[in-house]
């Protein structure tokens, strides 16, 4: 299974992104984007799964403020 | 050389047989990427599609001139990171306008897989299996964006 996550930035300047996981994320996990870290905090289904595909909503925190600004 | 395993982490083709992959292989090219590089830019014309491979960008509305002086000088405005597997450009598909955003690689050595809209537009004439299976996986794609930006603004 192939996860397409929705990854939403609370606080921080950082947008948010989309990406394709091999592996569910979990609440406490890091992920990075571009060259920044975050932590997730909460994961749900965004729509029904498709052929390989889930389909993830994830709200996460910039790990290290300092690393989000700029 | 873009491999049909490479095209199975693309959600825009669910639903194809490994022949029909194969068929969207061969009209794919791969580009690589610096950190920084302009891959498109906003208000120019669209004639290709990508899928990130490898690598992370960043897409960007400039609201006026897109040049890498005026990006740094006006403050653009990042609007989503975008990973492996996803599309870039799908929208010239479908309206052939020009780009609606500014993509910036941010990943050094990012690899893209490039298509002509041409040659995309011309396999799914070809074969109206596949056209219905990319166009309809299509507006999923649209509609998770779509998704997305709804959540962001929460």
């Amino acid at each position: 299974m192939i996860y397409k996550v929705s990854f939403v930035v609370q606080g921080g300047t950082h947008p948010g992104g989309i990406q394709n996981l091999e592996e569910r994320p979990q609440v406490g996990d890091t992920l990075t984007m571009g060259t920044q870290a975050f932590k997730i905090i909460e994961v749900m289904e965004i729509i029904p799964a498709r052929g390989d595909f889930a389909y993830l909503h994830a709200t996460c925190r910039p790990i290290d403020e300092k690393k989000t600004k700029g | 050389m873009v491999t049909v395993d490479s095209l199975k982490h693309v959600d825009i083709l669910i639903g194809l047989t490994d022949e029909q992959i194969a068929r969207v292989a061969a009209i794919c090219h791969t580009e690589t990427y610096s950190a920084q590089d302009i891959i498109v830019r906003e208000r120019e014309p669209s004639d290709e599609v990508y899928v990130i491979h490898k690598g992370s960008v960043e897409v960007i509305l400039s609201g006026g001139q897109v040049t890498a002086e005026a990006l740094a000088a006006a403050g653009p405005e990042s609007i989503i990171s975008m990973g492996q597997g996803q599309i870039l450009g799908e929208m010239a598909l479908i309206d052939s306008g020009p780009r609606s955003a500014t993509v910036r690689c941010t990943t050094d050595g990012s690899e893209l897989y490039v298509m002509r809209r041409a040659d995309f537009v011309q396999l799914c004439e070809q074969d109206t299996d596949i056209g219905y299976k990319v166009m309809r996986n299509l507006a999923a794609d649209l509609a998770f964006k779509l998704r997305h930006r709804n959540l962001s603004w929460k």
